[in-house]
């Protein structure tokens, strides 16, 4: 609407009496480079000033009252985990080629303590990208059809049913384990979840199901989450088009063993299922660790930038701090940590913060300057793990479902003393008992605190409403800048029309001219969206030749580039025909082109930083100034002065700083996307091209005026 | 010169006519991955396909198809296009006959505008010609006969498996009918779009002015004007007076088409409760407004917020918002008869309780036959922008409302009111600029400055 305001205003004639707003409009954009300018410094700095204006998190849902009831877990189920510990790391279990056998003592255990087990057989999957998923809902999984029998994971599932619940809901724990080259972390998370397990057997206040995923990690530990959480949200009613990995003669045996030797009990061959999962928590234990401390370190971003709530954050945090005495990590960019200028940053925030308080007691926003560092460190990696898309573990899987869930890292002080065994295990099966407790107080589902947030610290976050500010004055000045531009080019035209035409001359070609004026931007637009199309076509590309088999990341990648320009020209050469009669008067036309593209690339990053707003605030950093300054290289060139000369250079620089960077993230995507990128990965990918398109598109649209000019 | 030119651009336009068949075959044949048929854009529960299929399965079963609040549509689209809904051909997608039937609709709606934008243009040439200004115009027709086909509004309404593809058939059917003094024809879309949806019920009154005074010319004081500076007065010039005979007999052929229809509806619904049944569910559901599933309308919102007690007095609040513009805008544009109902259909699209982007197709293929009237319009790069960014913005918000669950209906709402403001701002703008076209004529005739307008 502000657009509207400015846009109207210019094209009428300035007449003696304006309202206030409309001669702010008319300032805003005569002044409108100085404006850009104060605001992008302004966005930028607000971007940096995001650690100190991080607020202390807070349980924001009643009903979780995390650490109101004292712990339950024993040195009783400590030492059951015990046992399992030993019987996982004792060598004789590593027999078996497959693994089997360690999935056949974890199966026995669960079943001793009463739940109901089922195993869970799944293939990994390619996960395939498609370039119309974006459109389908998350859960249309595609059903392979080669399976051989070789490859093929187990998950183990234990459940436990609620004895006050009416089996509606669950809450899930997920230990990786892989059982054919199992550290001696992976076994001791399984001892803590087994204690954990064994205690909520025998307690009286669950009102949810336990499901226990002991998730099998050779093929890793997030295609196993998925292939399981896909078993269980889409339910198959066809027997046919069931994988048939129970034709695979080991897994048969797998069940005629397990049925033999324990008949009549809660085991069974199909899949179970508990209800809706309230929350998903995964435990993993560090193998060797250099810290002197307990750590818990806490992952949480999900595919696409997607955060879970953050009161299960807040939950863990509060426990862990306050009741276990554990020390609580969130993930930072190191390299960070030891930079000079954050550190002087950071100091020159804190004196000014000083300075404040001085004048006035009760402002107190600053914080020590090596807290800040840390704070910008976190929030970096924050930034740049909700940027990148993929899922930091196998939590991800389960927000794709609406789960909210996390990863628990804990990395022991190294030592294989047995109290300091059982010390860990009472800990963190404390920790993990005490989360669940307050999960299972839960009424609804969690919504109560925020979901679109970054965390400066585990105990510190900034929530959108503060991380838009800073957005919005990086993006503030395109559209000002396309409605200037704009303006400018219709009134140019005004003013050449004005000159030529008599009054008493009032003839058809004026009529005509004033016919094209208000739509002479079609034109422009035509060309954007051709480029647009191109880049569509060019971000497609992948898929189809990812299609083709026997294929190195190479020359995949030559057809790439290969395919790309070919499209170009033949999109060239079929639409844009019409360009050819626009070339007379293209010298004023690029001010049109760049408002239309300023525009688009507004939408675009708008759309961005709804959908993902780490990769909308870093693609802003790049292609705010890059619009602003794009400018033909022909007219720099005559212009020929010390300034348009510094420009070109900016533009160039600018122009392969952009670029290269979506070449290489491609090349990455190549070179990963063959092997095991998951649709996370792929959808960053699509999304981080539709990104990078506008600024390939600007430096093609350049590239196009060079060329049209020379 | 001109003939060549002609030539070329005919050319180019059934090149551009098979370009978009094709596009719409290709997308066909990618039902299960676009999944277009269960967005809240494209099918309401008016227009929606499953709820076509589902009433056709009642009344195979023998069952009243209104049953369980599922059908909402006309009792002819069920008997016309519900064999459809199950007939299949071997490997091929589910519902090709079906979107081929959306995709000739469209085809043929985009012929039927483009021959009245056609008509259109030669009665401008005619009034300019009568006034003595030459001027060189666009071919209205073929250029909104391509926004019509092309804009991806209505591809996505075509593909999307909704029925609006046929409610604007039966629109355009009735201002072509009107335009080329087809009087049966004109009757008959009217009865037809009545009955499918409701709404353009209104666009009666510019038919009546099509059919009394002919199609788009400047206002008659204008002429009459010129005719006075000249000193000579051309009867044969000035463009007709009303005459009530063609709307005599529009009146009559209306009243017959739709005693047939119902008559038709009467006998398919005889053992389900009847026409009664049929006004209660179609009607009915259109003005109560019982379906709050989200669109991209704003009354769901309005009326899922609404106290109980006060929804019937904001019903009539609401739809009598409609029809307090019809007045005005009749008195002020009454010499360009087919603009008003370009008007009246954007302001239904932009009021009516369960909008698609459908509706939108319509008049914005509608706006294309004004392009020589609109070039001067306002802020036409702003609702292009706008037009795209809503369009983006609005499905990924549903996405966040509904399957990410970080975002809350308010978010997907507020790019419902984005869209209504947009509307509006066309709305007004295409009106005023037209007012702006008639007050420049003026001034070229009475040989005024340009500056004196406003």
């Amino acid at each position: 609407m502000a657009e509207t305001k400015e846009k109207s205003l210019s094209d009428e004639k300035p007449k003696p009496r304006v309202r206030p707003i409309v001669r702010l409009g008319i300032f805003l954009i005569s002044h409108s480079f100085h404006v850009s300018v104060v605001c992008c410094t302004a966005g930028v700095l607000a971007l940096f000033l995001l650690p100190v204006l991080a607020k202390n998190t807070y349980i924001s849902e009643n009903a979780l009252m995390p650490g109101s009831a004292s712990p339950m877990l024993s040195n009783q189920h400590v030492s059951d985990g015990n046992r399992l510990v030993k019987d996982l790391t004792n060598p004789n279990s590593k027999s078996s080629e497959t693994g089997i056998e360690s999935h056949k003592i974890i199966a026995q255990y669960m079943l001793d303590l009463g739940a109901e087990v089922s195993f869970h057989k799944f293939h990994p999957q390619m996960n395939q990208f498609h370039p119309l998923h974006f459109f389908s809902s998350p859960d249309s999984g595609k059903i392979q059809e080669n399976y051989s029998c070789s490859s093929y994971g187990i998950n183990t599932v234990g459940i436990i049913r609620a004895p006050h619940g009416d089996g509606k809901e669950a809450i899930v724990l997920v230990t990786p384990y892989n059982a054919l080259k199992s550290g001696f972390g992976e076994a001791l998370s399984l001892g803590i979840a087994y204690s954990v397990f064994s205690l909520l057997t025998q307690v009286t206040w669950l009102a949810k199901d336990i499901i226990w995923l002991v998730a099998d990690s050779q093929y890793g530990e997030y295609a196993a989450v998925a292939a399981w959480l896909r078993e269980y949200q889409t339910p198959k009613f066809s027997s046919l088009s069931t994988p048939n990995a129970e034709m695979c003669p080991d897994v048969n045996n797998l069940f005629e063993l397990k049925g033999h030797s324990i008949s009549g009990s809660k085991f069974s061959n199909s899949f179970r299922r508990a209800g809706t999962m309230a929350s998903a928590l995964v435990l993993k234990v560090r193998d060797q660790n250099e810290q002197f401390e307990d750590t818990i370190s806490i992952y949480a971003e999900a595919s696409n930038g997607q955060m879970p709530n953050l009161d299960l954050i807040n939950v863990v945090n509060y426990l862990a701090v306050h009741r276990q005495g554990l020390r609580v990590n969130v993930e930072k960019l190191w390299s960070l940590l030891n930079s000079s200028w954050l550190k002087s940053l950071g100091e020159i925030f804190e004196s000014l913060a000083k300075v404040a308080k001085s004048l006035y007691p009760k402002w107190k926003f600053g914080i020590p300057a090596t807290e800040y560092v840390e704070g910008t460190a976190t929030l970096a990696s924050s930034l740049y793990y909700q940027a990148l898309g993929v899922p930091t573990g196998p939590h991800g899987a389960f927000r794709d479902y609406q789960v909210d869930a996390i990863t628990l890292e804990i990395s022991p002080k190294f030592s294989l003393d047995k109290v300091w065994r059982n010390d860990i295990l009472l800990r963190g099966g404390r920790l993990i008992e005490g989360v669940i407790r307050s999960v299972n107080n839960l009424l609804e589902k969690f919504h109560q605190s925020f979901f679109l947030y970054l965390l400066t610290s585990p105990s510190k976050f900034v929530s959108v409403g503060v991380y838009m500010i800073a957005f919005a004055f990086l993006i503030a000045p395109l559209p000002m800048v396309a409605a200037s531009l704009y303006v400018d080019a219709n009134s140019s035209s005004n003013c050449s029309k004005g000159d030529s035409s008599t009054p008493s001359a009032i003839t058809d070609t004026d009529e005509h001219s004033i016919a094209i004026r208000s739509w002479r931007w079609l034109n422009s637009a035509k060309l954007v969206f051709i480029v647009h199309l191109w880049g569509a076509i060019v971000s497609l590309l992948p898929y189809f030749i990812s299609q083709i088999p026997d294929c190195s990341p190479t020359t995949s990648f030559m057809i790439w580039v290969l395919l790309s320009i070919l499209s170009l020209l033949t999109l060239n050469s079929v639409l844009a025909s019409p360009l050819a009669c626009a070339k007379a008067t293209q010298e004023k036309e690029w001010a049109l082109v760049k408002s239309v593209t300023i525009s688009s690339v507004f939408i675009g990053l708008g759309l961005m930083s709804v959908i993902n707003f780490a990769t909308a605030e870093i693609g802003a950093l790049l292609m705010v100034p890059m619009c602003l300054l794009a400018q033909p290289l022909k007219l720099d060139v005559r212009a020929g002065t010390l300034r348009s000369f510094c420009r070109m250079i900016c533009n160039l620089v600018l122009g392969h700083i952009a670029f290269p960077p979506a070449a290489l993230f491609l090349l990455k995507g190549m070179l990963d996307g063959f092997g095991n990128a998951n649709v996370g990965d792929f959808w960053m990918w699509v999304e981080s091209l539709w990104a990078w398109n506008s600024a390939t598109y600007l430096f093609i649209v350049e590239v196009t005026y060079i060329f049209s000019h020379g | 010169m001109e003939k060549v030119k002609k030539k070329i651009g005919s050319f180019s336009f059934w090149n551009w006519v098979t370009a978009s068949i094709i596009f719409r075959l290709i997308l066909i044949y990618f039902p299960k991955n676009l999944n277009l048929s269960s967005r809240p854009e494209v099918s309401t529960p008016l227009t929606s396909f499953r709820r076509l299929a589902e009433g056709y399965w009642l009344k195979q079963s023998f069952m009243s198809p209104y049953a369980g609040s599922m059908y909402h549509g006309s009792p002819l689209l069920l008997s016309l296009l519900g064999p459809l809904t199950i007939n299949r051909i071997e490997g091929q997608p589910n519902h090709l006959l079906y979107s081929l039937v959306s995709v000739i609709a469209d085809v043929v709606s985009a012929m039927l505008i483009r021959a009245t934008g056609q008509n259109l243009r030669l009665a401008y040439l005619r009034s300019l010609e009568s006034l003595d200004l030459v001027k060189q115009i666009e071919v209205s027709g073929d250029i909104a006969a391509l926004i019509y086909l092309c804009n991806p509004f209505t591809i996505v309404a075509c593909v999307g498996l909704s029925t609006s593809p046929i409610e604007n058939m039966a629109v355009i059917l009735c201002l072509y009918g009107a335009c080329s003094r087809l009087i049966p024809l004109a009757a008959f879309g009217w009865v037809i779009a009545t009955h499918l949806s409701l709404y353009p019920a209104i666009l009666i009154i510019p038919v009546i002015f099509l059919l009394g005074c002919g199609p788009d010319s400047p206002p008659r004081k204008l002429f009459l004007q010129r005719h006075q500076q000249k000193e000579v007065l051309n009867q044969s010039k000035l463009p007709p007076r009303f005459s009530w005979g063609p709307v005599i007999h529009f009146a009559f052929w209306a009243f017959l088409w739709s005693v047939y229809v119902l008559v038709l509806c009467g006998i398919s619904l005889k053992q389900f409760g009847g026409l009664w049944e049929m006004f209660k569910s179609t009607y009915g559901f259109i003005l109560t407004v019982e379906d709050l599933s989200p669109n991209i309308g704003v009354l769901w919102y309005f009326f899922a917020e609404v106290f109980e007690f006060f929804r019937n007095f904001f019903l009539i609040v609401f739809h009598v918002n409609i029809l307090f513009m019809i007045l005005p805008l009749a008195i002020r544009l009454r010499h360009r008869p087919c603009y008003l109902a370009f008007v009246y259909v954007a302001i239904c699209s932009m009021l009516k309780s369960y909008p698609s982007v459908g509706d939108s197709a319509l008049y914005l293929g509608l706006l294309g036959w004004f392009v020589n009237e609109l070039a001067d319009m306002q802020f036409s790069l702003f609702l292009f922008c706008g037009y795209v960014g809503v369009s983006l913005l609005s499905p990924v918000m549903h996405n966040l409302w509904i399957w990410r669950g970080t975002g809350n209906a308010n978010f997907y709402f507020a790019t419902a009111m984005v869209y209504a403001c947009l509307q509006i701002v066309l709305v007004v703008e295409g009106v005023s600029a037209m007012l702006n076209h008639d007050r420049k004529l003026r001034n070229l005739i009475t040989g005024k400055p340009q500056d004196a307008k406003s």
